[in-house]
């Protein structure tokens, strides 16, 4: 990782200093090459107005000018040779040339050969040392900025790469900790925000999950545990009880019979509760009439809400579509009415109500849920004091909350001054658009 | 009826052995899925009783294999696993009716009985027949002895769902399963209730009755004899 940011800082350098020796030097020679062009072009004019003499005299005048040194000249006769200029000799040919000085000052010219109008030819120079110096003054400067930042990626990648480390170190260990069995320990959190810290704060996420899941499941073993064992040891003593009194055997069996019926729908009801919270079952939703729905679960509830001398009233808006599972919301709202039937007063008022934004409302008159226990009956198994005397495993609402909760939907309980109101808004229907 | 028991639980195979064959019926057993398997392609069953998870192959498969291979023999899926997706995907394997263990063996009798009885899937009827007693399914009309009966949409359903049944035995169960889609029991009355509604609405002073009540069992609907 860091090597490769390091040659990739490498090339950008390499790059950059390419386009500047490119552009640099480009401009430069171009500037001397247009030098050349225009001193050619004014001798060539003045030897067409004034001969050859003129032109001499014009070259003695520019090298008397020139402090730098850096102009040469060669003016040639019709029978070439030399009548004026600084340098000895040049190829008498017309155009572009590379000239090189040799003697005790080395030099290297860029040249320009033109035929002069009634005889005579004319060579202007320039020498090509600045262009050179500019060059090479490019490529010590691209070394040294190619060197520098060399420097500094490597610097700052061993940098980067040791806080990576350490971090990741960090982190580490203190998932070591929780692997370790301290479940509520979490991965520490800088103000700054980094990715490093966006991924801490999911894992700690993850692991608030997880350890909610972990209570869950110690909390349902130690539910089954507690609230199994009494039915099952009524169960143990009637047929012990059965054994020595053999005349009461059928009433005895027959009870016991009951029992185990008793025992097998709380496991159904509890694998159900597991089931529906595993959220497996959201892969089965579809649209279906809600209204059709409740007034089937208020047409089954209303013999058992008679029997207790209740009066059961709907108020069921027609044509509401829900997005869900029909079976599971024909089981959550059975046990609503179920629980309203049992803990209504007797020879009260019950009350189902659909409105067409899909909010179920069930209400009963009977003593309601106080409301430090409203969360708490949301749980397995948990009854209150007063209904313990009541049929019932105290698994109806748990069932309803894991319901809800699959559905995305709402779950109210709340005082219906007297008695309950459970309040379960599903919301508008989404077909095609999945879960939410 | 011949049957064929493919369960691996030596305990529920011997109770439902014992139960079947106390009511007349010829059973075979097998223990296993491919055993079962075998004993299904040869045939000659009026209907099968398979428990879903069985050893080398589960009764999914053995369901998928027999349907592949022709056999329409009618198979009830017996099984511990209830929940709410394990029965849809049993009938889709192609499985005909599910019943969750534990169970009443009167409520085994009644749906192995309506298994084995049903018709072959021709015509289907326009009219249904029982006694003086007529259904109308297109006009949606109900006769007795040419007296009209009104009856709510409910018990309407009720009356064609025993009727089809005619003769046969229909559990509690299979009634709150089969006219109102509830898949689990209430406990509440509402099958009770609207039977004797029904009863009330069909039977005149001096007409005799029609729907019977088998105790520990379930309903049927006979004409009289």
């Amino acid at each position: 990782m860091t090597l490769l940011h390091l040659l990739l800082t490498l090339l950008g350098t390499v790059a950059l200093s390419g386009i500047a020796w490119w552009a640099t030097t480009g401009f430069a020679l171009g500037q001397l090459t247009g030098e050349v062009e225009r001193d050619a072009g004014v001798l060539v004019q003045a030897a067409r107005l004034g001969g050859a003499g003129s032109v001499a005299l014009s070259l003695e005048a520019r090298l008397a000018a020139d402090r730098s040194g850096t102009q040469y000249f060669l003016l040639a006769g019709p029978d070439g040779t030399r009548l004026a200029g600084n340098l000895a000799t040049a190829p008498q040919q017309p155009g572009w040339a590379r000239l090189r000085l040799e003697g005790p000052e080395t030099a290297e010219l860029l040249a320009l050969g033109a035929a002069l109008p009634g005889g005579g030819f004319l060579v202007v120079a320039r020498d090509l040392a600045p262009v050179r110096q500019l060059e090479s003054f490019l490529l010590g400067a691209a070394g040294w900025v190619g060197g520098a930042a060399l420097l500094l990626g490597l610097a700052g990648g061993v940098l980067i790469g040791r806080g990576v480390t350490r971090r990741a170190a960090r982190m580490d260990a203190a998932l070591a900790r929780v692997e370790a069995g301290e479940i509520g320990h979490r991965l520490p959190i800088r103000d700054g925000g980094d990715e490093f810290d966006r991924l801490a704060g999911r894992i700690n996420a993850v692991l608030d999950r997880l350890q909610g899941l972990m209570q869950a499941l110690r909390q349902v073993t130690d539910d089954i545990a507690h609230d199994l064992r009494t039915p099952l040891t009524r169960l143990r003593q009637r047929l012990e009880a059965a054994l020595r009194d053999e005349a009461g055997w059928r009433g005895a069996t027959e009870a016991a019979i009951r029992d185990c019926e008793h025992l097998l729908e709380i496991f159904a009801a509890l694998l159900r509760i597991a089931q529906v919270e595993s959220g497996a079952r959201r892969a089965g939703f579809s649209s279906f009439d809600l209204s059709s729905l409740a007034a089937t679960v208020a047409e089954v509830y209303g013999p058992a809400a008679e029997e207790r001398g209740q009066m059961l009233e709907t108020a069921i808006a027609p044509g509401v579509t829900a997005f869900g599972d029909r079976e599971l919301l024909t089981q959550a709202l059975a046990n609503l009415l179920d629980n309203a039937v049992k803990h209504g007063r007797e020879g009260g008022r019950l009350r189902l109500a659909l409105s067409p934004e899909a909010v179920v409302t069930v209400e009963d008159d009977g003593e309601g849920i106080p409301e430090g226990e409203r969360a708490a009956v949301l749980r397995r198994f948990h009854r209150l004091d007063a209904a313990r005397s009541r049929p019932g495993a105290g698994l109806g609402l748990a069932l309803v909350a894991a319901v809800a909760e699959l559905h995305g939907a709402t779950l109210t309980l709340a005082d219906a001054g007297p008695g309950l109101r459970v309040t379960l808004a599903l919301g508008p229907s989404r077909p095609g658009r999945g879960a939410p | 009826m011949k049957i064929l028991l493919v369960e691996d639980d030596a305990e529920t195979a011997g109770f439902i052995r014992r139960g079947l064959t106390e009511a007349g019926h010829v059973v075979d057993h097998a223990s296993d899925g491919p055993d079962g398997l075998h004993l299904a392609m040869g045939g000659g069953y009026d209907v099968l009783v398979v428990d879903r998870m069985l050893p080398r192959l589960d009764g999914l498969g053995l369901v998928r294999a027999l349907r592949a291979a022709g056999q329409r023999v009618p198979v009830l899926f017996l099984t511990a696993r209830t929940g709410v997706g394990d029965r849809v995907e049993g009938l889709e394997a192609g499985a005909d009716d599910y019943l969750g263990k534990p169970f009443a063996f009167a409520e085994l009798m009644a749906r192995l009985n309506a298994l084995a009885r049903r018709p072959p899937m021709a015509q289907e009827p326009t009219v249904l027949r029982v006694g003086d007693l007529e259904m109308d399914l297109l006009r949606r009309q109900v006769t007795r002895g040419g007296r009209r009966i009104e009856l709510q949409p409910r018990e309407f359903r009720l009356l064609e769902y025993l009727m089809r049944r005619a003769g046969e035995v229909v559990t509690r169960t299979m009634l709150l399963e089969g006219v109102w889609d509830f898949h689990f029991d209430p406990k509440t009355s509402v099958v009770e209730t609207h039977v004797s509604r029904l009863r009330a609405k069909l039977g005149g002073e001096d007409q005799p009755p029609l729907i019977h009540t088998m105790r520990g069992a379930g309903y049927v609907i006979r004409a009289p004899e």
